[in-house]
């Protein structure tokens, strides 16, 4: 359903994305081209609302095509619609960033090797930016208002739940408890089956 | 196939969402590579992660950001699929043995089928697809890429991963203090360094670097206080485990040197990773 959705299958006689996967994981070029045509506004959306930085989320974006150009073959529609993939392997990239900007900053690499990592962003500055910004959707607003600060905080700024617990000067467990009851109430609401 | 453990599962929701780390991340995966059950939950809870992914407004990126993605095209192979993995068994390295009772059980997934060649038309893949849903796929969990990289090597890439470093490969994957980190290589490609203090060994992948010919090599390095010590050559594609002990709190660096690599760095490090 929701990747599905937004798949935008038989529009115009244009190839689903489904298709372009298959013809990409055949090493074919062109379909590659069009599949990045059709789904680069969406992640790079998405990593450029977690990373905030421009110059990062493009980085992280053209890694993550290239990622779908090495790993179109794995690609499995049985689990799943292709943009749902595609949104799951940007959101991890970066994820991965924000945390291995939020490690280099905390580590002090020995002299003589030049730090080479993106340099650390203030995180409590991206913080506020996000919560500012922050577009929920119906479903969302059926949350509470603890659920979806902790939803929020996981998965539009990348942080893990111990991440969220110190943030928020909570108990790990209830931030646990948060995020899953959040997510078992979206996945009911959104009609996801597992 | 055996319930996977409650607490475990209860973390699904927070996998999907990559809000696990450390210790619980790792464990998480362990089970996941084994539990076909927990796969479809977390299936499940990935759909709703994209629904909130796809809350985020869309945006187009720079034009050359799609020239740059193409030209790096000619230097990234692409994978076959996931059921032609060599590494596919369940393999403990004898030294892993140390730790039984916390050591966690080796990433497993059933009998490889055949490799297959590269990528071939669209109902091949489809048959593909369907046989390797019996297979542990682990393609739409991104966040075990290291895994997918650590096993697709052994299929045609190059270095010295014979089955001995496999093995060595698969119990760094497998050790309970596993922990990696990727950084960008200056000059284009990515570099994942894992590591394990238990085992004293850590491992390289290196993914998409510029090729150098034959006049040049890359060369690792392990770092501490000392200064430099060379730790071995790797490919461009390619992966390694390092030679020489390892201990936590060593950099390891890449740098490029004359072909056959040199006794001391003679360039400035492209990749260094403070473990």
């Amino acid at each position: 359903m929701l990747g599905r959705v937004s798949d935008g299958e038989g529009s115009s006689g244009e190839p689903s994305i489904d298709v372009l996967f298959a013809r990409t994981a055949g090493g074919d070029r062109a379909a590659f081209g069009e599949l990045y045509d059709r789904t680069a506004p969406r992640v790079f959306g998405l990593v450029r609302r977690i990373l905030v930085d421009a110059a990062q989320a493009e980085e992280v974006t053209q890694d993550v095509f290239l990622e779908v150009w090495q790993q179109a073959a794995r690609f499995d529609a049985s689990r799943g619609a292709a943009v749902a993939w595609l949104l799951t392997i940007a959101h991890r990239r970066a994820v991965d960033r924000v945390r291995s900007a939020q490690a280099s900053a905390e580590r002090d690499l020995r002299a003589g090797i030049r730090e080479l990592a993106t340099p650390a962003e203030d995180v409590e500055e991206r913080v506020e930016l996000s919560v500012e910004h922050e577009r929920v959707s119906a479903a969302l607003g059926e949350l509470s208002e603890a659920q979806r600060t902790a939803l929020a905080m996981a998965y539009y700024e990348g942080k893990s739940q111990s991440e969220i617990a110190d943030a928020l000067e909570l108990p790990l467990g209830t931030v646990k408890t948060r995020l899953r009851d959040g997510m078992i109430r979206l996945r009911h609401l959104l009609g996801v089956t597992s | 196939m055996t319930e996977p453990d409650e607490e475990l599962r209860a973390l699904a929701a927070a996998y999907a969402l990559d809000a696990l780390d450390g210790e619980e991340l790792r464990r998480f995966e362990a089970e996941l590579a084994r539990s076909p059950e927990l796969r479809a939950e977390v299936d499940g809870f990935r759909a709703v992660a994209a629904g909130l992914g796809a809350e985020a407004p869309e945006l187009a990126p720079p034009p050359s950001l799609k020239a740059g993605l193409f030209a790096r095209l000619d230097e990234t192979p692409q994978l076959p699929p996931v059921d032609a993995e060599p590494l596919a068994e369940p393999t403990a390295f004898p030294a892993s043995a140390s730790e039984p009772d916390t050591a966690p059980e080796p990433v497993a997934a059933p009998e490889p089928a055949a490799p297959e060649p590269d990528a071939g038309p669209v109902d091949e893949l489809a048959a593909r697809r369907r046989r390797r849903r019996l297979v542990t796929t682990l393609a739409a969990a991104a966040s075990v890429a290291i895994l997918a990289i650590g096993v697709a090597i052994g299929i045609g890439w190059s270095g010295p991963n014979g089955w001995g470093a496999q093995r060595e490969l698969a119990a760094l994957e497998a050790a309970p203090d596993a922990q990696r980190q990727t950084v960008e290589v200056s000059g284009g490609g990515e570099v994942t360094v894992l590591w394990s203090a238990e085992l004293g060994r850590s491992a390289v992948m290196a993914n998409g670097l510029p090729e150098l010919g034959s006049t040049h090599d890359y060369e690792l390095w392990y770092i501490d206080e000392a200064g430099p010590a060379p730790a071995g050559l790797v490919g461009a594609n390619s992966w390694r485990v390092l030679e020489g002990d390892f201990v936590d709190g060593m950099v390891v660096g890449l740098t490029v040197e004359p072909a056959g690599g040199s006794e001391q760095p003679t360039t400035e490090p492209i990749a260094a990773v403070q473990t």
